[in-house]
């Protein structure tokens, strides 16, 4: 019945999920955490790093991902003389060993590409996370700070979760679309789903078989996602109830 | 670096307009694409979304799977499946392009976030609201016509205005199909010629100079609207007293 899906094809395709499952836990957990830092810097008294900050913000979100990864993965190499240009990038005792661990045969590629998305990824994070911050009340600030909290707490108990609290229902949405942008990996070569895909289909002509099975996948995984992340939102706003009625 | 400028003045038109034969093309390209995705997409995204509040469970059901499916598929996914779904067919007395796939791939995908939004903005629609218009006899057409519609997009402007942006974006995977976008044209600018290698950067840059002053000057744009807006508006006090 299913006699367009060979091992080998099979084989291709179970790689490029967990590749492309693998890069999506990477970005998403990169993305959060270059992401708070961000959003906090922009919230700082600091102007320079707020400056600096919501220039990050403005470059990397409004630029598309897939210039971006391109830029890293392509362009960016040749910043540097030819024979240079092998050694940092494609020959090293740090690419060599990533590749030997990964089986990629070009792992920088799927270094820039990580690079190219979480830049883009981080930069509407930031955004969202000072949304978030944005509608803790200030009494809840002042509160602390009269108690005698020192700035480094308050950022620690009360902005850092209720930030992420208040944001989480729009971060998950970002996460997902992420997850969705790694297909672009497959401009730069990375072997990740929507990559095997088009190798299935060259080597078997059957397009439309291969597409709807991707399509299946890629849903499947963003339902996986927002099931998983609807479990982490349930559990940031664990005794919730009990501190606002106590 | 008076090569690479060379290089780039000599393909500044390229990219803005499209090569010679590709035109429109480049940025006109995307700007185009953007434009007809969001435009289309926002038609198809009222009755979606509109039908996602239906009384009827069915069509509840097949709204909510409209835009589950079209927002949960990777674009350029979406964009194969279209072309390869046309192939040489004829469409409403048109011969099916890359162009016509990429345009109606991108109203789907545009469509089912806009649906999304709409129906958001439907449901926040005060309930007193909808309850004195009833009262003063209007029926549930009227009422979804004069009140439930236009509050809804009034209160999910902002959104909506952010989602054209990021379409707009969005728009350089249409390189898949080969469309001579933005995108495109960079990558048949560059060519596959080694010799172009030194200019990858700066083209690269270029672009996403390109695309940036677009995103962040139409979003611009759209705040200082949105506040203006604001000010003077009774839907937004409505909306604010929740």
């Amino acid at each position: 019945m299913i006699d367009w899906l060979t091992p080998e094809t099979l084989n291709l395709l179970a790689h490029g999920v967990a590749v492309t499952i693998v890069l999506t836990l990477i970005t998403s957990a990169s993305s959060f955490v270059v992401g708070v830092v961000i959003g906090t810097l922009r919230l700082t008294d600091n102007r320079p790093l707020r400056l600096g900050a919501g220039a990050f913000v403005e470059v990397f979100r409004n630029i598309p991902a897939l210039i971006q990864i391109i830029f890293w993965a392509f362009a960016f190499p040749s910043l540097f003389p030819q024979a240079a240009r092998q050694a940092i990038f494609f020959d090293n005792a740090v690419v060599n060993w990533l590749g030997a661990v990964t089986g990629l045969s070009l792992p920088y590629y799927a270094v820039a590409a990580c690079i190219g998305l979480v830049l883009n990824t981080s930069a509407h994070l930031a955004e969202l996370f000072r949304a978030g911050v944005g509608t803790i009340p200030k009494e809840h600030v002042d509160a602390a700070r009269t108690l005698g909290a020192g700035r480094r707490a308050v950022f620690w108990a009360i902005l850092l979760p209720g930030g992420v609290r208040a944001a989480f229902p729009a971060i998950t949405t970002r996460l997902i679309h992420n997850m969705k942008n790694t297909a672009l990996v497959s401009f730069v070569a990375v072997p990740d789903l929507f990559h095997a895909v088009q190798g299935s289909i060259t080597r078997s002509f059957r397009a439309i078989e291969f597409l709807t099975l991707a399509a299946v996948l890629y849903l499947l995984l963003a339902a996986a996602m927002s099931v998983l992340l609807r479990q982490i939102d349930i559990r940031l706003h664990r005794g919730r109830g009990r501190v606002r009625t106590g | 670096m008076s090569e690479q400028a060379d290089f780039l003045l000599r393909n500044l038109p390229n990219l803005l307009i499209g090569l010679p034969g590709h035109r429109p093309g480049g940025l006109l390209m995307s700007l185009l694409l953007a434009v007809v995705g969001v435009g289309i997409g926002f038609a198809v995204a009222i009755v979606v979304g509109s039908a996602h509040t239906s009384r009827s469970r069915a069509v509840r059901w097949v709204a909510a799977g409209y835009v589950q499916v079209f927002r949960g598929v990777p674009l350029i996914l979406l964009l194969l499946i279209v072309h390869q779904l046309l192939g040489s067919a004829t469409v409403l007395g048109v011969v099916s392009t890359p162009l016509l796939s990429a345009f109606i791939a991108l109203v789907l995908y545009s469509s089912s976030y806009q649906a999304d939004i709409i129906y958001t903005g439907l449901r926040t629609v005060p309930t007193n609201l909808v309850d004195d218009a009833r009262l003063m006899g209007s029926t549930r057409w009227e009422v979804y016509g004069h009140t439930k519609l236009p509050y809804s997009l009034r209160v999910m402007q902002p959104a909506l205005t952010g989602q054209a942006i990021t379409l707009f974006k969005d728009t350089s995977v249409v390189v898949i199909l080969g469309v001579a976008d933005l995108t495109t044209s960079a990558r048949i600018v560059l060519g596959s010629d080694v010799t172009n290698a030194p200019y990858w950067v700066a083209t690269y840059l270029t672009v996403g100079l390109l695309y940036f002053v677009v995103a962040f000057g139409l979003s611009r744009v759209a705040r200082r609207g949105e506040k203006r807006l604001q000010r003077a508006d009774l839907v937004h006090s409505l909306a604010k007293l929740g």
